[in-house]
């Protein structure tokens, strides 16, 4: 192959691995103006009567799910807003486990983000109005990484404040249990 | 010759190698579960339990002390250390509920009361006949989220009998009067908010007219509190704060602390940041004992939050001391503060045993209390004044206590800080024995100390405060103490400050202890052995596997037959099995506040549960 | 007064910049001396001839015989350049003592903590119920030494303020310090001198140097609580600050807002700065309620996309916070 040719080939690879980055390293700032909701459709481990129902991923969980700075933004704010006091660092506590594979109101990033918002009738607290939707969401991507579900290069090597856990490169896999087959 | 000399060098090598796998760090000096004698029960005078609060045993038990002294002494002598080997079940009972069962059965004249962790259920069973039938079921329906805010497990400490009614307080915050009889109730008052983190867990005390509660939530940056209600109504009569403005504190003219650190006014201000009080801790969710004879009202207070102390420069009063109160004013008599900036959360909220000891050839009247901090306060009940602190364990994050100044010596090499972990803080948080209460023999002068054995690496942070959320800021990991146990149950000389004899066991002994006139004493184990030793020796005199870890209080009555009775209810969980009963991972070393890395191995050693066992001596 | 018009490192504003300007110009005077003077010889050794002297060959194997002259001349220059280090070093050593010396007689206590992309300053007392807490903003009474312990929560930052001393960096899970004198009133500007993340830029500090008096009075000021709203906007503002997203991170002494995150908002609109980086003013105070990501991008603050009249309503209630 000739030389000019070898080198565009070379850009040409560089480029798509960029590309290729580019997700994951993509930051949110900003959310959508208040009135817009978190999702309250999605259904945690259960029954469609009369036959599965096809669910419809939210667009914003491809924004967040395996996004590093998003991931990294959630640890800060998974210490600061307390959820650290309930839940430890994924262990449960006061709040049930969160680096497990048993999710009581599902395990899908917008499922956690309607936990989150919504609150649950046992005792987790509803953050809608003390919480952007932006922060939500942010939290639920660092929720996902204590079960490890984000890919190995979203989540943080080293943590970004004093760690009292093992990396986040060393969490094992733990995929929900659950009835619907599409909420993996 | 060759030969020869291979052969001797592998007999050398194989020699080698079994003493060095033999002999490893971890083999504890005692054997677990049975017990190591220190000294012989003291001869001669020695205590006993105040006369006003502790009258004679009428075969009931009516309160989780047993009586006001906190004695938790039955003066039933029909089992012996002869006949307790023929102890045998008489019925069970299932709760139906599945987390910590801290509560002791109460009886009353044939009945039983069982108060059960949330959803906070009173059954009443006949004990009549046989089988003990349920009488009736009260359901107090108490607000689900209040489970949100509970720090360690969704436990209840038990009911209490008084005239005709049984008064018991809800998770949510509410004290309920019952009609002892026909179940229905009588009151109802709403004492907690659980929009600002508080619960109540705590039992009861009931005397003079009134039912004095207090508040759980020091974790959740609540202000601590307790509260007197009128008996018959319900209605508030006198709140008491533990942190704040004088006035709050109900301290007044009466109040005369016995030591410097405690006098002055407005302390409960002075001593902390701005605005830090409001928020500060200071909770009532332990013990509470009274003397009739003074009318006061002893009682522990818990500790300040965050756990971070960075962020509440000060003493920190009025918080991880005693208070002495008037019951019908709840005017403050004296106040003794134990760790004043407290670094390590060893609340004071542990049973005050009123007790009545020699001194200099008098009668003194005292308290006994077995603290968190790891001495066993005897302190003069009228003024507060440190008789004696001995550590009844290993203790490195104090030096002693200065009975000049009544100030506790910390241990700078082992002060927590934000930014940094301080590691081997020995006792860890739970403290060298927690809420479980010990149980106090007046036949034998000795104190039969339930408690743990545990150190723990504690890494402060910045904590944010947010109501209804955690105020900690502090990762804890916790682990076995010196010699590789957990816990230990410890029979304790008060007067001359040393052990008797002591059981080392593996699993930290969570259960309360209960001690009977016949000299046996009973307490379970967190995988499940409740067990009866020797009150002089601590030999292990029989043991029953029950479905659950026990952390309840034993409790031992006369039934309508004229025979005597031991009850307890297994049910783990609480602080320290709130791995199993929260269905923790035991992957995360920091859950639970820590306890989780210390109990990795309870999963398999018990599973949760709530039955009621109920044994007497077989015919 | 305003904020002095530029920083420098050469004013005396302080006990340390002068005594690191006395030192500044110590050096530079017998450096500048050992500098020309060995300018002078090399100028000289290029400009004096070579002796052509035959009897100074090597090959002949006769050793080159001595020049008392030369001896002497770098002997004594050597004994020159001794002597300007011993000076060099005992002017060094005598302003770090005095340095020290001020240090040990500190009178007046804080704590500054550092976070991305603001400082927590904390003035500590012996008696504890007298401690303020503010943002961004330093006062400090002319004449009388402070001790700053320096922390930082998340990364390395570094104090600077050029006008009264040198650089000393925050460092996690550490605590540093450093000694302040100031000697001259006047407002001083500041800043993190240490890249500490994508708004390293926006991290600046106001120290506000007043009279004794004028301290006190500030410091008083500073202790009382939030003076409660007056006017229906205000109350309106009151109710989002302390039961909307505010009060989970921001602290308003006298309110249930008590979050500790964020800076402390008691008293901002006395304050001289907003954000670190803007002059306080209602208009800056609207631009950072409505949209902080647009003024610094990544900062903790979200934004939440408020109505037009909830940020009425919060900035006017923000105002009574003086």
């Amino acid at each position: 192959m000739s030389s000019p040719w070898r080198v565009s080939l070379v850009a040409i690879g560089l480029a798509a691995l960029a590309l290729a980055g580019c997700n994951r390293e993509e930051r949110h700032s900003r959310s959508k103006p208040i009135g817009e909701t978190v999702p309250a459709g999605t259904s945690p481990d259960t029954i469609w009567p009369g036959g599965t129902v096809a669910q419809t991923a939210d667009p914003r969980a491809r924004l967040y799910d395996n996004n590093a700075p998003a991931i990294a933004a959630g640890q800060q704010l998974y210490t600061q807003m307390n959820c650290v006091g309930c839940h430890s660092h994924g262990g449960g506590g006061m709040g049930p486990a969160l680096m497990d594979d048993q999710w009581r109101y599902g395990g899908r990033i917008d499922q956690i983000a309607t936990t989150i918002a919504e609150g649950r009738p046992n005792g987790m607290p509803s953050w809608r109005s003390k919480l952007t939707e932006d922060q939500i969401w942010k939290l639920a991507a660092y929720v996902r990484s204590l079960s490890g579900q984000p890919s190995k290069d979203a989540v943080a090597s080293r943590a970004e404040s004093m760690s009292s856990t093992t990396p986040q490169t060393l969490t094992p896999r733990e995929p929900a249990h659950t009835s619907d087959t599409a909420a993996q | 010759m060759r030969r020869v000399v291979d052969a001797f060098l592998v007999t050398l090598l194989c020699t080698a190698t079994a003493a060095l796998t033999g002999c490893s760090r971890s083999e504890p000096r005692q054997q677990l579960g049975s017990a190591t004698v220190y000294g012989t029960v003291p001869a001669g005078d020695h205590a006993v339990a105040a006369p006003a609060a502790s009258p004679a045993d009428d075969g009931n038990w009516v309160m989780p002390g047993k009586d006001y002294a906190a004695t938790r002494f039955s003066a039933l002598n029909q089992v012996t250390p002869a006949n307790v080997s023929k102890l045998a079940l008489s019925f069970t009972f299932s709760t139906a509920t599945s987390h910590g069962y801290e509560a002791p059965p109460l009886v009353v004249n044939g009945t039983m009361y069982l108060i059960t962790p949330f959803p906070n259920y009173l059954y009443a069973l006949d004990l009549t006949k046989p089988g003990a039938p349920t009488k009736w079921v009260f359901k107090p329906k108490p607000l689900a989220a209040s489970q949100g805010v509970a720090c360690c497990d969704t436990v209840n400490r038990g009911a209490v009998y008084d005239a005709g009614k049984i008064f018991f307080n809800t998770l949510d915050g509410q004290t309920i009067a019952v009609d002892a009889n026909s179940g229905q109730q009588v009151w109802r008052t709403q004492l907690g908010d659980i929009q600002k983190g508080e619960t109540i867990t705590m039992a009861p005390l009931v005397a003079g007219g009134k039912v004095l509660v207090g508040n759980s939530g020091g974790e959740m940056g609540v202000r601590g509190w307790i509260a007197a209600l009128d008996e018959g109504s319900g209605k508030l009569a006198w709140r008491a704060f533990n942190t704040g403005p004088d006035k709050d504190v109900l301290i007044g003219p009466r109040f005369k602390p016995f030591y410097p650190m405690d006098q002055g006014k407005d302390l409960g201000v002075r001593t902390w940041p701005p605005e830090a009080w409001k928020i500060g801790g200071g909770t009532v969710w332990g013990w509470l004992s009274y003397d009739p004879e003074t009318k006061l009202v002893y009682y522990g207070v818990g500790n300040p939050g965050p756990w971070n102390p960075d962020q509440r420069p000060g003493d920190n009063k009025w918080t991880t001391g005693v208070f002495a109160r008037d019951i019908d004013t709840g005017q403050a008599a004296w106040f003794y503060q134990t760790t004043p900036h407290d670094l390590f959360d060893h609340d004071d909220i542990n049973e005050i045993i009123l007790a009545d000891i020699p001194w200099n050839g008098q009668r003194r009247p005292v308290l006994f209390r077995p603290a968190r901090a790891g001495f066993f306060y005897v302190q003069d009940r009228r003024t507060g004044q440190v008789l004696s602190a001995a550590p009844f364990g290993y203790v490195n994050g104090y030096k002693g206590v200065d009975l000049k100044t009544g100030m506790i010596i910390p241990n700078p090499e082992k002060a927590t800080h934000a930014g940094r972990v301080v590691r081997d803080i020995c006792p860890a948080s739970p403290g060298m024995k927690d809420w479980n209460p010990s149980a106090f023999s007046p036949l034998t002068g000795l104190v039969y100390i339930p408690h743990n054995n545990l150190c723990m690496d504690y890494g402060a942070m910045q904590a944010n405060y947010i109501s209804g959320t955690p105020y900690v800021g502090a990762d804890v990991k916790m682990y076995a103490g010196p010699g590789g146990n957990r816990g230990a149950f410890t029979a304790w000389d008060p007067i001359h400050q040393k052990k008797v004899w002591e059981i080392p066991e593996d699993l930290p002994v969570w259960s309360p202890a209960l001690v009977t006139a016949g000299g046996v004493v009973f307490y379970g184990t967190m995988d499940g052995w409740f067990k009866a030793v020797d009150a002089r020796t601590g030999k292990q005199l029989w043991r029953f596997k029950a479905g659950s870890g026990i952390i309840g209080q034993p409790i031992s009555y006369r039934g309508p037959d004229g025979r005597q009775y031991v009850a307890v209810v297994a049910g783990v969980g609480g602080w320290a099995g709130a791995i199993v009963s929260a269905q923790m991972d035991p992957r995360d070393p920091t859950g639970a506040l820590g306890f989780a890395n210390a109990m990795k191995d309870l999963p398999q050693k018990s599973t949760a549960g709530g039955i009621l066992y109920v044994f007497t001596l077989a015919r | 007064m305003s904020i002095q018009h530029y920083q420098s490192i050469f004013g005396n504003a302080a006990t340390e910049t002068r005594q690191f300007n006395t030192l500044f110009v110590i050096f530079l005077v017998v450096c500048a001396i050992m500098y020309l003077a060995v300018i002078a010889f090399l100028i000289l050794g290029l400009v004096r001839r070579r002796r052509s002297d035959a009897a100074n060959t090597v090959e002949e194997g006769r050793h080159h015989d001595s020049n008392p002259r030369m001896q002497a001349g770098l002997i004594g220059w050597a004994a020159v350049v001794g002597t300007g280090l011993v000076a060099l070093a005992i002017a060094s050593f005598v302003a770090d003592r005095s340095m020290a010396v001020a240090a040990a007689h500190e009178k007046l206590s804080i704590t500054v903590t550092a976070n991305q992309w603001w400082w927590d300053v904390q003035y500590n007392a012996a008696d504890n119920s007298k401690m303020v807490r503010t943002a961004n903003e330093i006062h400090l009474p002319v004449g009388v030494p402070v001790h700053i312990y320096l922390k930082s929560n998340d990364v390395i930052h570094s104090f600077w303020v050029p006008s009264l001393a040198g650089k000393q960096d925050l460092i996690p899970g550490r605590e540093n310090d450093i000694t302040i004198t100031p000697r001259k009133l006047g407002i001083y500007r500041g800043q993190c001198a240490e890249f500490c993340g994508a708004e390293h830029a926006k991290m600046a500090l106001v120290v506000d140097v007043d009279s004794y008096s004028d301290f006190i009075k500030w410091w008083r000021h500073q202790l009382e609580e939030a003076a409660p709203p007056a006017t229906p906007l205000a109350k309106a503002g009151y109710a989002f600050v302390t039961s909307r997203n505010c009060g989970a991170c921001h602290a308003i002494a006298g309110t249930p807002a008590s979050g500790t995150v964020g800076p402390d908002l008691t008293h901002l609109a006395s304050r001289r700065t907003l954000a670190a980086s803007m002059p306080m003013g209602e208009g800056n105070l609207y631009g950072w309620v409505a949209d902080p990501q647009s003024i610094k991008p990544g900062t903790r603050m979200p934004t939440i996309g408020l109505e037009p009249d909830q940020l009425h309503a919060v900035v006017a209630y923000l105002e009574t916070l003086k």
